[in-house]
């Protein structure tokens, strides 16, 4: 029990750094622009795929580099092209369009990389491990991932903590109109913010895909968990982003480990066979549902405390 | 009257059409008109109310389940009318729309937007693994029972059925923008805190419009059910979903009937290029992008916007700068469709078969012609339209402009 807890908490936090990285990004740019970029997910797609294109060419390490930069770059490009002319029309035309691009880059991929997971796999020089808990090895590459998303977040704090430029950003994000006032660039900042959220999300990506799959649907099924977290987290707050990520990292990692049924449950307080003879969703495992599992939370958030765990009152 | 007059004539289009289109067509017009109901559906709520739902396809997906459970207990001996069999489908949207619309309308925004298209990915996920309710992943199907002197075994009977159904519910719909309680949902659009100190109860309102909009996609997906005689769990798919959004948005979310003239074209279009192409989901999100950026109000509201010139009878002078612009607009549009097959076929898994290690590329074949990878005129007929189409854009964006406004510019 102990030693499941122990991998289970490590797992779910390096998963939720990962996590953080996508949603540290997609959460700046809400607060900045007041639109949630459907399309941020996809990032993490692109930055998969570009990695293990480039992996096969150049080396891992080139792809870690290379990839991200090409990703931001296309962050920039929709930023620049197709978020800002419809900005006119609304918030709702620049959502609406950040929602077909996911279904185009989806389309791309596939016509690039085929409609099934391509074999992204970790470098062999990297397939060791470092140290070894209740006599399983533990793998090395999991706290890369877990280290990389620290030191990107130590740099993002940093970054918008202690440079005049970090100072632009945040003043961006609280008061658009007053920082463009005050004579900053905020259109600049905007697209700035965009590819660098673009970049984290790809970083996310080249090292994560490697180590999950890398399949054309990504795009979706991590967006759903992305959205999760900003909406549990509150849209446009950093530290609740944060914590959500951890959150539902560790919910995904542990939920994967329980084989027991709202059944089950119902049997602690003498129900147990009523249950059972209704069947369908109560006696569904929670292992077999744990991806469904981050919904489930966000509605009794929602239920709970509608604003978000760091969210301000809409 | 004049409108009546139109109404009554596109009537009798949608009755008369089947019995001159070709068989297979019989089934496709059917598949328009539901698509074109789930649109209106989806449109009730995000054109009029101004929620965007990113996840309408759990609604519709659960009125065909629940028609198909219907249509199984009639097989079994249960008495039901075959043409009520919808009803449930309407019933089971209305009971779900209620229960997900009470936790998504708790925010409003693009909160709502995440929270629909989670609910929906919650449905998909469980959905395969819950065979009671939706036969796991093989689906649930069934047969159409006989009623009265009909046995709903040919496309026209179903169609006219549905013809029926969808009518109905596009007045009902209609005539819902015309009571009071419709026009509070545009308030809603407009400015919801305004609505809130005017007395109404908003989340209420807004939980009644989301309950009445997944009703009649609901509606929508039972009479699928009826048409396909089959469901299974991929109906609720995110991409399903976005087809509606699609449909909405380039038929123009401004006018009524809008998204069913998307719901029209899409359709259409869909069926008669799957043949041709394996590309049209891309190919559909260009479209929706283009229509964003530069047609906001869709396809419906740029037909709505010729009004002015057609009656003030100064619409001769647009003549002359459509013409141009379609120069470019067809210049692009060949540029990406070339680019885009070629790409397709030199990267699909079939191409990867065909070459020989250190061999020769071979031609891969489209519209006619063999395209060698590596020949220049392969890659400067997509490349040179596309200069051509994109030094032409601004020109002919101006030259619209001017027709248009004359003072201005």
């Amino acid at each position: 029990m102990l030693e499941f807890v122990v991998i289970s908490t490590l797992n779910g936090l390096i998963f939720g750094m990962l996590l953080f990285m996508v949603s540290s990004g997609l959460t700046l740019v809400f607060g900045m622009m007041g639109i949630v970029n459907f399309a941020h997910a996809s990032f993490y797609m692109l930055g998969a795929y570009f990695g293990y294109a480039i992996t096969k060419h150049f080396g891992f390490w080139w792809g870690l580099v290379v990839g991200p930069l090409a990703v931001a770059l296309i962050g920039v490009a929709i930023e620049r092209f197709l978020l800002r002319p419809v900005a006119r029309f609304g918030h709702a035309h620049q959502i609406l369009v950040t929602f077909g691009s996911v279904f185009i880059i989806r389309e791309l991929v596939m016509l690039f990389f085929g409609r099934f997971s391509v074999p992204y796999q970790i470098p062999q020089s990297l397939h060791f491990s470092l140290f070894s808990i209740f006599g399983t090895a533990y793998p090395f590459y999991r706290l890369l991932m877990g280290g990389v998303s620290i030191v990107m977040f130590g740099l993002l704090f940093a970054l918008l903590r202690w440079t005049r430029t970090g100072i632009v950003v945040r003043a961006a994000v609280h008061l658009p109109e007053m920082a463009e006032a005050l004579g900053h660039n905020v259109p600049l900042v905007f697209t700035l913010v965009f590819g660098v959220g673009a970049w984290l999300a790809g970083v996310a990506g080249a090292l994560g895909g490697a180590f999950f799959t890398t399949a054309p649907n990504l795009g979706l099924e991590l967006g759903v968990i992305v959205f999760v977290i900003v909406v549990v987290g509150g849209l446009g707050s950093l530290p609740g982003a944060f914590i959500a990520s951890l959150l539902i990292g560790l919910i995904n990692s542990f939920s994967v480990g329980f084989d027991v049924s709202l059944a089950d449950a119902a049997a602690l307080i003498g129900l147990g066979s009523w249950a059972q003879a209704i069947g369908g969703l109560m006696i569904l495992k929670l292992s077999s549902v744990a991806g469904s599992m981050p919904i489930v939370i966000m509605l009794i958030v929602l239920l709970l405390r509608p604003a978000g765990l760091m969210g301000e009152r809409s | 009257v004049k409108r009546i007059g139109s109404l009554a004539l596109l009537l009798a289009i949608l009755v008369l059409l089947p019995l001159f289109a070709p068989g297979s067509w019989v089934l496709v017009l059917s598949k328009v008109l539901i698509a074109a109901l789930f649109a209106l559906a989806f449109n009730l709520l995000s054109g009029q109310a101004g929620m965007l739902s990113f996840g309408h396809a759990a609604y519709y997906a659960v009125g065909a389940f629940a028609t198909l459970h219907l249509m199984l207990a009639a097989e079994h001996g249960w008495k039901v009318a075959t043409p009520l069999l919808p009803a449930a489908g309407a019933l089971a949207g209305l009971v779900v729309g209620a229960l997900c619309g009470v936790f998504a309308t708790l925010r409003s925004g693009v909160y709502f937007s995440m929270i629909t298209l989670a609910i929906a990915e919650l449905f998909y996920s469980l959905a395969p693994n819950l065979s009671g309710a939706f036969g796991g992943e093989a689906g649930l199907s069934s047969m159409r029972m006989p009623w009265l002197a009909l046995d709903f075994s040919s496309d026209a009977q179903v169609y006219y059925l549905i013809l029926a159904w969808s009518v109905g519910a596009t007045a009902g719909l209609y005539f819902f923008t015309l009571t009071p309680f419709g026009r509070l949902t545009l308030a809603l659009r407009e400015n919801e805190q305004r609505v809130r100190f005017l007395g109404y109860d908003t989340y209420r309102t807004k939980i009644v419009i989301f309950t009445l909009s997944a009703m009649v996609a609901g509606l929508a997906g039972g009479l699928l059910a009826v048409a396909e005689e089959s469901a299974n769990y991929v109906l609720f798919e995110t991409d399903a979903s976005a087809s509606v959004v699609l449909y909405a948005f380039v038929g123009g979310a401004g006018v009524f009937l809008g998204p069913a003239l998307g719901a029209l074209l899409l359709t259409v279009l869909s069926y008669a290029v799957s043949d041709v192409t394996t590309m049209l989901p891309f190919y559909q999100g260009v479209v929706f992008i283009l229509v964003m950026v530069f047609a906001p109000s869709g396809i419906g509201g740029v037909i709505a916007s010729h009004g002015a010139p057609v009656r003030g009878g100064w619409w001769p002078r647009l003549i002359a700068p459509y013409l141009f612009s379609l120069i470019p607009a067809a210049a692009l549009t060949f540029s990406l469709i070339v680019a885009i097959e070629l790409l397709q076929r030199f990267f699909s898994l079939a191409y990867a078969d065909q070459l020989i290690a250190g061999g020769a590329y071979p031609p891969v074949q489209f519209a006619g012609r063999a395209w060698y990878p590596f020949s220049a005129v392969t890659w400067l007929a997509p490349i040179g339209s596309a200069v051509l189409g994109i030094a032409l854009l601004r020109p002919s964006i101006r030259f619209v402009c001017r027709a248009w406004d004359p003072e201005a510019l």
